[in-house]
Formats: structure tokens, sequence, C-alpha cells
């Protein structure tokens, strides 16, 4: 499971001179004591913003969808916006457990917990756009493919609307399952050291009664791997599903072939701006600095890197495309409604370039990729730029489509709109800081697996481990579980 | 034995007091909860009300969760009336009535209640057409605010009372008693009247708020008649027309549009075209339809006519500016090119224009030929100066009693003030108005007149052409009828219905001769085209008095009508009110339009300048300017609209009213929509002037709402969305506009084949019925008739002003307006007009997007929407090229499952009363009960009328014969009074719809048809008579290639 390499270049994974002890003590430390009062903080926060987005979205049900400013050219705002941006953000925790653990990415292990955890609460998140941008949320249930008494009645398979319920469902079930399986190991470690009866017995539940044996070990194993590469799809199809949203439709600006892999670049890279976002607070206020380095922060920086100049080329391809294309409405939608910044939206276009494009390029200096404040204000500044494209996407298409007559008014959201976005906000630090106090945030069976090999202390005796023979070293790597 | 009694126990037996309480209580109608005195919560439960308690609280929740619609109740009828079946449409000949506008008219009426009117195809003139306001006028009926019942010193009273109470004050009276009204068509009104005040000292008086007294004068002084004749404008191939709106609201414009359209069809073989020039200060819906139009200032329309009538006798032309003398040149070499077949028309009130008007029409041979003596127009017989007259004798206390009826002058007359001044001093004062309005207020007595739809009747809106008027409704409030009220003061005992019968019966020599008029709706009895003897006596000292008339310097305002709303008289009706005006695009406000010029100078607007276009276009905040009149001010907000003269400013009449007037003048803020613009208007001493010079506007720095639909003026050369070409260039080849289709759709098989070969899939064949609708560019002039009778038809909802700012205006029809030219020069501004709704394409893209099939494709072509399946996703909307869907923001019709949800909506969405007003039983009378209101959260867009296609078939099944063509139309091509819409059959090759296609296929297009959406819709290419085509459909300053070029090349 592990390789026996690694490079010496590379810094500790672990730092401090952990043992499995300390490792333990130090994940579970949270959950055993009081809750700080930055947490509390934070969490009132987080609580408040949710009902202020319960509000909001009492408002647009019993009102209308007309508590919002959407009109009759623009159908789509926020609503979709929020929802592609929240999707997106999710990328990045399915990424880290599936693909990186096919790739056998040794630093994930830092980072995949709380990832996967972002992952789910992202996706929580997304989908309450859909239901409650409908004009008739009761009848939502129309949308699932139900034997019903409606005569031949069906839904319609042609709709990508129906393919992402049917993606975003997916993605939500198989995410779920694989972050509560990685939990089991580490929930039966809070259940053993537990002092206190209702502990005891509630995580003896939610660990469903691991016992450590080697067969439970084996048989994680391969559930992990089965469902990595259950995962591993899904990173793609997911984001390739909600662009076809766009690109199935015959909008200017929207009917473009290279969304599905533009998307999914644009999807990871939201996704780890997010997961830096988080782990930077996480590690300061959980004093986990050990476990989620600056070499986690360097590497995901790398990422960032890479993904946003992917979507930098995907956003100079399409204003090829549309140039090359010649046709007169694309080029119309690119050219006016986004490239010219005098435009009514031009800003938002360039302000989608300057976060997304140009400023992550500062990535590329070695200083600036580990320097923490620079991190974090790259993570907001991305997700940011990232909310900007999914905004640019749809409302500067749609706002000066073919028929000039229709052209819109300017589109500015009222407060609910902006209440729900920010009550989806609430939903997902509520759940993060409940999953930060009641729940190990690291993976601690998986950081004690590369402890041997990648931790500060271990990392110090390499040269003698180069010399160990490859059945020792085998010999020791399989020790680490237990 | 009768008081034997049974008892069942022995304290029933002795009465006790137990049992009197038991049997009190022995169905008791609380819940039999105990101890829930201290409070439900501390009420001590015992096990038995544990399960009360959950089996109430679990049926309240299940009650509550299940939303239900709250039922209205329906009373089936206990004995059915005869010849009424429920759920079948009678129909009744009537005539539409406002003020001297008579246009004859057929009531559909359903299970007793009036709901849609059609134009009546048996009348010459009008041809089965009708305008905006008169489908709009069977809201008015069931208008909130109309009186309902009579009122003697503000409070109700009943006839008898008012009739004893008048009989004493009538015989008291001294001074004058004089009946003012509107122009009266109906002849037996006028005798009634007659005879009414034959008994006293006293006179009618008609007055007309939109008068053309200047007119009447004219023909008075060179034909010696005191009248105005008929306009044949089907005969004229060169139309002259100085300011007048005569498609929009000058005189009658059914009769005109219908005329003017015989020139507008275009028959590609041959094609040839009325020749239109239009002289104006400000864009009329008019100008915006003529092949060549100049500006020139309001106070220069003297100069211009005189040019005019130099150039046709062929002078020279001198005293206008360059441009306006090529045209005057142009236009007089047209006129004498086709001598006899000219008309020359202008909106002036000014006596001496319109006889140099009439003389011009005499040079070029009109007299007799476009102009008809023989059938007088009657619809305005107001003279200015016998109104000033009056104001003047009620000033001095000559008027002992005025009887008003049908007018509003506190309102609509220029000096409103100084008549309600003048009301006061005279004693008795009568008004037959249907409502509170300005004028009634300060009247003592109000007999409020029923609803023309209530009402018998007759008028005359052209001499010779009769049509009735009957009711097709029981009256819904105490109202008496106007004519009533004189014949019982006058001391006859019949009743105007008993009038209307015995005159007509005698007229038309007998009962069936009588019925079969009531059946018909119109008596017509002259055809004749006749002249009338001119004298030109009075046109030198004309000419000379124009000539006199110095151009003045600065601004200058013109007051106009607005298409929809026109004079105001239906001032609330909110159809009306959120019907766009088709220049501006406007709804529910009067603005002040200005030229880029103003804009640019006073307000710091560059139209030419494309980020302060764009900030001016996207921002529902227009500047709010201060106007200042000959000392009176009044502010409004700007709208810049190119093709207004330079120095021109324009406000519309119709706005600003009482709040009595009814909910839909009233904005939210409590202050009335719009300003009255009727007190900018100015009495030269012979008649009212509509324009003033001489006036000012500045910036109050302040900013207004204006609810516009659509804010981007031009076209931006997508010729795939408008194709226009002039007629020169299809007579050099009539292939002009097919070759560019052809180049559109070459790489994917050309216009033949584009069908099949534009797609990967394979086309399924379409037999059966496939229902087509062709619109015809060229006879479309914008004026929203067809538009207002879809709302009718459809039950469309009403939003109000705060929610059509928003764009949530729920037209599924609507007529798109395109400028191009150059912003700065309103010469080369040119209008095209086009009516967009549901195109039903046979390939939608908004069916296949919509996740549960809520909107499917239908076998006869029809994308139709299952609305009670649509979940509100509005990606159909998105992806709708055409953008004709319309979503239900809230709740607007009262529909929705959520009770209370309409108002208040605080801040954002919150909804005018007028919504509410829509919402009243009353006037939910007026909903087609074939059409479903849609409830909040669903799509909505055109049905090509689906219920009337399914009555047709379900007529054409019963009667065992295929279906015709003609057995159905929709609701907007039957209220065309242009026939711009034709509505069938495709697959029938005998249809009109197959045949205009086949005889007009060089001119056949399809919007946006390069999309492979395969519309069911077409249209007919704009071909004009002009010079060139402006632009290219640019609104810009720039010259751009004027050659037609198609945008779209390629497209994948």
């Amino acid at each position: 499971m592990a390789l026996k390499y690694e490079s010496h270049v590379r810094g500790p994974l672990v730092e401090g001179a952990k043992d499995y002890h300390q490792v333990t003590e130090d994940i579970v430390r949270p959950i055993e004591t009081n809750p700080s009062r930055l947490w509390w903080m934070g969490f009132i926060i987080s609580v408040a913003l949710l009902l202020f987005g319960v509000y909001s979205i009492y408002r647009d049900v019993t009102y209308g969808i007309g508590q919002w400013n959407l009109n009759k050219t623009i159908g789509w705002g926020w609503d979709i916006t929020n929802f592609v941006w929240w999707v997106g953000i999710g990328h990045a925790g399915t990424l880290i457990s599936a693909i990186l653990l096919l790739f056998r990415q040794g630093w994930r292990t830092g980072v995949n917990r709380a990832a996967e955890a972002m992952t789910i609460f992202a996706v929580i998140c997304a989908g309450q756009f859909p239901i409650w941008h409908m004009g008739r949320v009761w009848m939502a249930p129309f949308v699932m493919p139900y034997p019903n008494t409606r005569g031949p009645l069906w839904v319609n398979f042609n709709s990508p609307l129906l393919w992402d319920v049917f993606a975003i469902s997916t993605y939500f079930t198989v995410s779920l399952l694989f972050w509560y399986s990685g939990l089991l190991p580490d929930f039966a470690t809070v259940r053993d050291r537990a002092k206190l009866k209702w502990r005891k017995f509630t995580y003896g539940l939610l660990s469903f009664g691991w016992t450590g044996s080697t067969k439970h070990w084996q048989r994680h194993e391969s559930l992990s791997l089965v469902l990595a590469g259950l995962s591993t799809p899904l990173v793609l199809s997911v984001h390739t599903i909600v662009s076809f949203d766009f690109a199935t439709s015959v909008i200017p600006g929207w009917h473009t072939t290279i969304f599905p892999p533009y998307f999914v670049a644009g999807a990871i890279f939201s996704g780890f701006a997010m997961v830096q976002t988080l782990l930077l607070i996480v590690r300061k206020v959980l004093k986990l600095e050990d476990y989620i380095t600056i070499e986690h922060i360097e590497v995901m920086n790398k990422v960032i890197v890479l993904t946003g100049s992917i979507v930098g080329i995907a956003y100079l391809t399409e204003l090829f495309i549309s140039w090359y294309g010649r046709n007169p409405y694309e080029i119309y939608a690119f050219n006016e409604n986004r490239l010219n910044i005098f435009s009514p939206y031009g800003w938002s276009y360039w302000l989608m370039m300057a976060c997304n494009v140009i400023s992550p390029q500062i990535f590329w200096f070695r200083k600036l990729r580990r320097n923490i404040v620079v991190t974090f204000f790259m993570s907001i500044i991305v997700n940011v730029g990232m909310w900007f494209e999914r905004f640019v996407i749809i409302v500067t298409s749609i706002y000066r489509d073919y028929l000039p007559s229709s052209w819109s008014t300017y589109y500015t959201p009222t407060i609910w709109e902006i209440g729900f976005y920010l009550g989806t906000f609430g939903l997902f630090f509520t759940c993060f800081f409940l999953f930060a106090k009641f729940f190990p945030v690291i993976a601690i069976a998986e950081i004690k697996h590369i402890l041997k090999r990648s931790g500060d202390n271990y990392k110090q005796h390499w040269v003698e481990a180069e010399k160990e023979s490859l059945e020792k070293f085998y010999h020791d790597t399989h020790q680490d579980h237990h | 034995m009768a008081n034997k009694k049974y008892w069942q126990s022995f304290s029933e037996l002795n009465n006790s007091d137990v049992h009197k309480e038991l049997s009190e209580n022995e169905f008791p109608e609380s819940l039999p909860f105990e101890g829930t005195d201290k409070g439900l919560a501390n009420a001590p439960a015992s096990r038995r009300d544990f399960l009360k308690y959950l089996g109430f609280s679990t049926a309240a929740a299940m009650a509550a969760a299940s939303c239900e619609t709250p039922v209205r109740k329906a009373i089936p009828y206990v004995n059915k009336p005869e010849n009424l079946v429920p759920g079948v449409a009678d129909y009744y000949a009537t005539t539409y009535i406002s003020g001297g506008e008579a246009i004859p008219v057929i009531a559909k009426v359903r299970d007793g209640r009036p709901i849609k009117l059609e134009g009546n195809t048996l009348s010459s003139f009008t041809h089965g057409g009708t305008t905006a306001r008169v489908q709009a006028s069977v809201l008015d009926l069931y208008d909130t605010a109309r009186l309902r019942h009579a009122k003697a010193n503000g409070v109700a009273a009943d006839y008898e009372a008012i009739d004893k109470t008048l009989a004493e004050q009538f015989a008291a009276v001294s001074g004058e008693v004089v009946v003012l009204t509107s122009t009266i068509t109906s002849p037996t009104t006028k005798d009634i009247i007659k005879n009414f005040l034959a008994k006293r000292a006293g006179r009618h008086i008609q007055f007309d708020n939109v008068s053309h007294s200047g007119m009447i004068l004219a023909n008075e002084a060179t034909y010696g008649k005191k009248a105005i004749p008929s306009y044949k404008f089907e005969s004229a191939k060169v139309i002259v027309s100085f300011g007048a709106d005569f498609l929009g609201t000058w005189l009658n414009p059914v009769e005109f549009q219908h005329g003017y359209t015989a020139g507008k069809k275009l028959n590609q073989n041959n094609p040839t075209l009325n020749k239109h020039y239009q002289f104006e200060s400000i864009m009329t819906m008019t100008g915006a339809n003529a092949d060549a139009r100049y500006t020139h200032k309001p106070s220069e329309q003297a100069a211009v006519v005189n040019a005019l009538y130099s150039a046709v006798k062929g002078e020279s032309v001198t005293g206008v500016s360059d441009s306006v003398k090529e045209g005057v040149q142009k236009a007089a070499a047209e006129l004498n090119a086709n001598k006899g077949a000219g008309l020359v028309v202008a909106n002036s009130n000014d006596v001496n224009v319109q006889i140099v008007i009439n003389a011009i029409n005499e040079v070029i041979g009109a007299n007799g030929t476009t102009i008809n003596w023989a059938a007088p127009q009657l619809t305005h017989q107001g003279i200015d100066s016998e109104m000033a007259a009056l104001v003047a004798d009620m000033e001095a206390g000559k008027v002992g009693a005025l009887l008003i009826y049908g007018t509003n002058p506190v309102y609509e007359y220029f000096d409103g003030g100084r008549f309600a001044n003048a009301l006061s001093k005279v004693k008795l004062t009568i008004s037959f108005n249907d409502r509170e309005d300005e004028t009634s207020q300060l009247c003592k007595f109000i007999l409020p007149a029923p609803h023309f739809l209530e009402s018998w009747g007759d008028a005359e809106p052209k001499a010779g052409s009769y049509s009735m008027v009957q009711p097709t409704i029981n009256p819904l409030f105490k109202t008496r009828p106007f004519q009533d009220s004189l014949l019982i003061w006058t001391g006859a005992t019949e009743t105007y219905a008993d009038y209307i019968k015995t005159y007509w019966t005698a007229k038309l020599g007998g009962d069936s001769n009588y019925i079969q008029a009531l059946q018909d709706g119109i008596v017509e009895t002259n055809n004749n085209v006749t002249g009338a003897a001119f004298n030109g006596g009075a046109v030198a000292t004309a000419v000379a008095a124009n000539a006199a008339k110095k151009a003045a310097a600065g601004l200058e305002l013109v007051v106009y009508q607005k298409v929809g709303l026109g004079d105001g008289k239906n001032g609330n009706n909110p159809w009306l009110l959120e019907l766009p005006d088709p220049i501006t695009r406007a709804t529910w406000d009067n603005y002040i339009i200005v030229s880029p010029q103003v804009a640019k100078e006073t307000f710091k607007i560059d139209l030419t300048k494309v980020g302060q276009a764009n900030d001016y276009e996207i921002n529902v905040m227009k500047p709010l300017a201060k106007v200042t009149v000959n000392g009176k001010e009044v502010e409004l907000p700007i709208l810049i609209i190119p093709g207004t003269e330079a120095e021109t400013l324009a406000i519309a009449v119709g706005f600003g009213r009482a709040k009595e007037i009814g909910r839909a003048v009233i904005a939210q803020d409590g202050t009335p929509v719009g300003k009255n613009a009727y007190p900018l208007l100015s009495f030269n001493g012979n008649t009212v002037d509509w324009h003033t010079a001489n006036v000012s506007i500045e910036n109050t720095g302040k900013k207004f709402k204006v609810a516009q639909v659509q804010t981007h003026n031009s076209y931006e050369g997508r010729r795939e969305v408008i194709k226009e070409t002039t007629l020169k260039e299809f007579q050099a080849d009539n292939k002009v506009i097919y070759n560019e289709r052809e180049t559109e759709l070459h790489h994917f098989g050309g216009i033949e084949n584009f069908v099949e070969e534009g797609t990967l899939y394979p086309q399924l064949p379409k037999p059966g019925v496939k229902w087509g609708m062709s619109i015809d560019l060229n006879s479309c002039y914008g004026c929203g008739a067809c538009v207002v009778a879809c709302n009718a038809e459809n039950n469309v909802p009403v939003v109000g002003k705060q929610e059509v700012a928003r764009f949530h205006d729920m037209h599924w029809l609507r007529i798109d307006r395109y400028f191009s030219g150059n912003p700065e020069d309103p010469n080369s501004i040119q209008t095209v007009f086009q009516p967009m709704l549901c195109q039903h394409c046979d390939n939608a893209p908004c069916e296949n997007v919509c996740p549960v099939a809520a909107t499917n494709h239908s076998s006869e072509g029809l994308n139709q929407m299952t609305y009670n399946r649509c979940i509100g996703t509005r990606y159909c909307a998105n992806n709708c090229p055409y953008k004709v869907r319309r979503f239900n923001w809230a709740d607007y019709t009262g529909a929705d499952s959520f009770a209370n949800n309409q108002q208040p909506l605080v801040d954002e969405g919150s909804m005018d009363d007028v919504v509410l007003m829509m919402n009243d039983d009353l006037t939910r009378m007026v909903l087609n009960p074939d059409v479903t209101v849609r409830s909040r959260g669903v799509i909505e867009k055109c049905s090509f009328c689906v219920q009337r296609l399914q009555e047709g078939k379900l007529k054409a099944k019963k009667e065992n014969r295929p279906l015709a063509d003609g057995d159905v139309k929709t609701a907007c091509q039957q209220a065309c009074a242009a026939d711009a819409i034709v509505f069938g059959n495709a697959n029938n090759p005998e249809s009109e719809i197959s045949k205009v296609r086949a005889e007009n296929n060089l001119r056949v297009y399809h919007a946006l048809e390069m999309l492979h959406v395969l519309p069911n819709v077409n249209y007919l290419a704009k071909v004009r008579n002009s010079d060139d085509i402006s632009n290219s459909g640019v609104l810009s300053a720039e010259k751009h290639e004027p050659k037609t070029k198609p945008a779209a090349e390629a497209h994948h």
C-alpha cells in the first residue's frame, strides 16, 4: 500500500516527533475537550446565517420567485450560479480522496477527511439551489422517475436538468459512503478512548462494531479501493453533466463544446481553494499544524496554479473559437457581453480573469506557495473568481441573447437572493463546525499509515531505511495499521 | 294525543337542571377537552385527551400541509334561462362607444357575462377591425370604481327621489339649461336631447377633448360643410400626413388602417406600394410606418404646409429647412404624378392650416376620389369656441343647469381649473358619468349611465352607416341610461329601449327589419364616393396667415395621445395602462419624450456613446425633468426617442387622474400615475392648440422609475431577425430576400432541404392538421390591438408598474420595435415593428430541456404548456431564442395555493394595487372560462388560442365535416384591422395560410431560421417604399454598409 522510497527533498508530512499515541492524542483532543470560545463564535454565526437563509427560502416559497430579481430574460441568476459554484467546490474532496488514493499520494492523508466532509456539505448546499429555485417546489417529486397514476407520464430523459438530478444524487451517495467508511476506524479509536458513557455508546454505534481485526482492515482497504474506483469517474462526470445544462442549449455563450473539461478543471480549482481556506482555519483553531503542514499547503497550491492555468487556457480557447466560428451571435456574446469592459457586465468578466487566471500565477514562486497569509488570501480570491466565472457564463450569456428587443435591464440580486446564498454558507459552516467538534478532522488511521515514512522523526532515519532490505521494509510498513 | 310526550329518564320527566344542561350540550361544537381553562399547555391531559390532542393535531397538520387551493363554489342555475346553454357562448352585435368614437363590435357572452369583443365584419368601414381600446373596453364593464347607485349631494339616493327633487329644481332654474356632452353620434339620443331642450331655454354643447374643430371650420370655409369627410386611404397611392397619426389615434384609425393596408400589401410578381410621406415633430406610430419621414419644429408646421401648397402648384418652395424642402418637393412631385390618387391630411387644429390642406387636396384631385363627402365622419363634432363660450357663460352666471354626459371637462378641458370654478357658479349640476370622476365629484347629482354593453342605443359614426347598441348583460349596478333620465324629465312615459324600438322600426319599415338590424348590428345605406364643391376664397388669406406665423426659437412642446390609452376616457383600464406604447415601449406612466440632442445637452446622456447608451438603457430609473410651459410646471421622467425633432418635447394626455377614477390610476406611493397634460394645451381664441413654443426643460437631478418592456432600440444588423429591403431593390430583383435566406442556409442544404439536412436526426411525417401563422411586417403598424385581444382571450394577468419595471410583464404577444439610422439625424430614423409570440417550433429548444416534459409538442404542431405539470425551473424560458416564455413570478391571479401572499410584499416584489383590482370578484367576471388561470410558479406563453382551435374542431366534428379554413381564428388575427396576421392549417393547400405562403414565397422567412428550430410562425419581409435602408438596422452615427448582408453566414 505504500511506496518504499520517498524523496529526500520532500519535507516531512507529519511534523514534530510524533509517535502513534501522540497522533491519536492530537487529533482526538478536540472531540474530548470542550469547544473553544472561537468555535462557539463561529458556530453561532453559522447558525444565524442558516436561519436567515431559511427565512429567505420561506419568502421565496410563500411569495414566489418574484422575491428574486430574475426576469423574463434572465431566468437564472444567483440561484444557478451558486449551485454550480457549490458543486464545483465539492470536487476537490472527491479528487483528494479518490484519485489521489489511486495515485498513491501520501500527502492526501492529512487533508482528505476534511476535504471529503467539505464535499458532502458542499453538495448538500448545492442541492438547495435547484430545489428552491423551482417555481412550484412542492411539485419537485415530479423530477423523479417513479411509476405514477398519471397515465404514461414520465420524466423527460432528454433534459440536462434531469441528468443533474441523477448525477448529483449519485455523487452525493457515493461520496457519503466513501467518507463514512473511512471514518469507521477513527470512530472506533474515539470509542475505545471514551470515558463518558454517552460517548462510548454513540461512537460505538457510529463505528459499526469495528474491532480492528485484520479481516476488518482487509475489507476496509478493499472497500476504499472500490469506492475510490467508483468516485473517480464521478469527479469527471458530475461537473460534465452540470456543464451540459449550458452546453446543450442554443444560447450563444452557453452552447459551447469546451464546457465539460473546462468545468471539471474549474471545479477542482475552486475545490482546492476552498480546502485551503478551511484547512488553514482548522489547523490554526484545532492546533493541527503538525499534521496539516506547509508541505500540504504547497502541494495544493501547485494544483491550484495548474488548474487555474487550465481554466485560463479554456477561457482563451472560448474566445478564439467564438472568433474562428464566425457566428455573429456568439461573437457578440463574447466580445460585447464579456470582453468589452464598458458593457454592463464587462467588469464581471475581467474580475473573473483577474481572480482565476492572473492572480494564481504568483504560485510559480515557491516562497509565495509556502506563505500562509498569501495562500489564505489567494484561496478566497480564487473562489470569488470562480463564483464570477459561473455568473459570467450564466448571466452575461442570457441577458443579451438573440433578440435585442428582449435584452434585459440590469440584474442585481435582492436581499432574499443574497440571503439564500448566505444561508447555504450558514448550512455549510454549521455542518463543518459540528464535524470539527465531533468527528476526527484528520484520518487518524491514515496518518499513522504514513507516519513511519513521512513523519519528522522517521524521516531522519532515511539513510538507514534505504539500506534496509526490501523484506524488512515491507514488514515494517505493514505494521503501520496496528 | 297531540301533546303526548315520551320521556327517557326521570330527570327528563322532571326537567331537572342537570338534564337541561346535558341536552343543550348534546352536540358540543368545541373539542371536549378537560381543564383547558388553565390554558391548553397546562391542561391535565388524560389518556383519552392525549388521543384527542393527537388526533386533532394530526388532522390539523394534514389540513395545513395539504395546502389545497381554496375552492370557490359556483352555484348552478335552479331554473335554466331559456336560450342559454352553460359553456356555450352567445354572440351579440353591438357598438363600442367612447366619447364620439363608435365602432361596430360583436360581444361574446359566456354564461351571461360579456367576456370578449370582436369587430363586426359586416361594417363597410371597419371590416371587423378593432383597436386596443375596443378590445380593452369589456374590462371597463367590470371596473370596480364604477358608481353602483345614483348620488345626490354626495349621498346615495334612489332615482324616484332624485326625479322628484329635480322636477322642482328644474322648475326653479333661472338661466339656461345646458346639456354638455361629448360628440353624440346617436340619432335617437340627439332627438331626445332636442326634445328635452325644446321645453326649456337651453342648448346642447358637444365638447371633444381631442377636438378637430380646426378641420371642421376649415371645411365650412372651403366646402361649405361643417363636418369632416371620409378619407379613402385605400384609393391613395401617395399619402402625405402632417403629424396626423391616422394609424394610431387620428379620427378613425381602424378604418384608416384597413384602407392604408391596401397600398401596403405587396404582390411579389408585380411589386408596387403606396408612398407615404410624414412631416412631423415627434415620432408618431404613423410616422414610424412612413416611407419617408421629415421632421420640423411644431411651430413650423404652417410653413411646411404652405411649402407643399406652393410645390404642388409648381411654385418655388421657401421658408423651410433644406431637408424638409427636399421632402416637400419629392412629395409634391409624386402627388402631381398621381393626380386623383393622392391624399394629404394634417393633425393641426388650426383653421388656416387645414384650409391650405384642403387647397392642396383640391389641386391634387383628392376631392371626390380619396376624400369622400358622401359619408362624412360624425365622430368629432365639437367646436372649441362653443365650449369656451359656455365656460364664459357659466362664469357669468347665465347657466342655471348643466347636464354633463360622456365628458369630463374638469380633467380634459385645457383649462380644467377654470371650468371647475365656473361649475361652482351653476346652481344645478348633474353628471351622468359612470364614476365619480374629476367633474362628477363637483356635480350635485350623479346619475351613472350604464356601460355600453349594458345599454340600448344606436350610433352613426359616418353619415349613412348606423350601428346598433344592444345590452349583453343585465345592468350590474343601479344605473340608468342618460336618455331615460332625459325622457322622464321631458315628461315622456316610454323608456329609451322602447324609444329605440319605435324609432328604428319606423325608420327601417317593420319589426323584422329591426330584428335583422339588431342581429347584424349595422344598417348601412350609402356607398358612393362623391366630392363637394370647393370654394377657394379663403385660401389666400389662410396662406398669408400661415406665412405670418413665425417659427419660434428654443424648445417646443407637443401634447399627443398615446396609441393605447388615447384621450384617457378609459383611463382606469389596466390592460391599456399595461399595453406598451408602440414607440417608447413604456407602460403605466406618461413621460417627456426628448430628442437625443436634448438628452445630450440637458441630461448629459449621449446615445452615440456606447457606455452612456448602455447606462441609460439598463437602468429603469430615468432622469426626472421639470418642464415649464406658460408658467405651468410639470415634473416627469424623460425617455429619449430617436426620430424626435431636436428641439421638441412631447407629453401624452390621459394620465394624472383623481383617485376616484379607479385603483389602476394610483401608483404604489399613493400619487397619481403620470401627470395630466391637458392643462398644457392652449386656446388661441378660436381653437385649442396641441403644441406650445417657449418651453424650458431642466434636469432636477432626481430619478424616476419608468417601466419599459423593451430597452434596446436597434436590431443590431441581425438580419436573421428582421429582413427588410426597399421597393426599388425588390423591383430590381424580387429574389433579394429569398437569396439572402438561401445564403444563410446554404451550408445546411439551402431553403429547399434545410428541414432535413439541417439536422442529424430523421424528420417525422407531420400529417393531419398543422397550424401555422404568417405575419406580414409590411402591414403591422404596431398599434397593439392584437396584444390586448390576446390579454382578454387568454386571461393574461396584469402585473402592475413595479413588476413591469422588473421585466416581469406577462404578455404572450408583444410587438418588438426597432429603430435604425443615425440618432442625431431624426429624418434618418427608420422603424420596424415585429409582433413576437411563441413561434411554435417543430424542433423546439424549450421542449427538450424541461425535466418533467411540461412543455411538449402536439401532433398539430403546437408547442403546448401543461401548467399543472410545470415545476417552474425556467430552463425553457432561458433556452427560448425568442424569449416569449413568461414566468409567474408572484401570485398575480389569486390562483395560488398559498393564502394571503399577494400583499404586502415588502421591498422587492411588492405588487401594485391594480393586481388586486384585477383579482376582485367583479373584475374576474371578464375571465375567459375556457382558459386556465395560471398559478404562481409556472411558465406560460402563447398557445395559438388552443381553446379556439378545439372549439372549431369540435364544431366541425359535430357537423360531421372536415375542418374548414376560417373555422378558427386566433384572437390576435381577429383583432387586427390591417390583416397582418394570417392563421390556419398549413397542411391544407386551399387554406389562406398556405396561399399566403405560396404567393409570398419570396418574402417568407422565419426569425432565426438558421437555428433549425423550425418555427410554425413565419414573417413576410418588410419592403419599404424608401430610398434606402438606414444603417442596416443599427442605431449609430456611423454610416454602415446599407446593402443587405446576412449577419450569420455560417452557424454551427
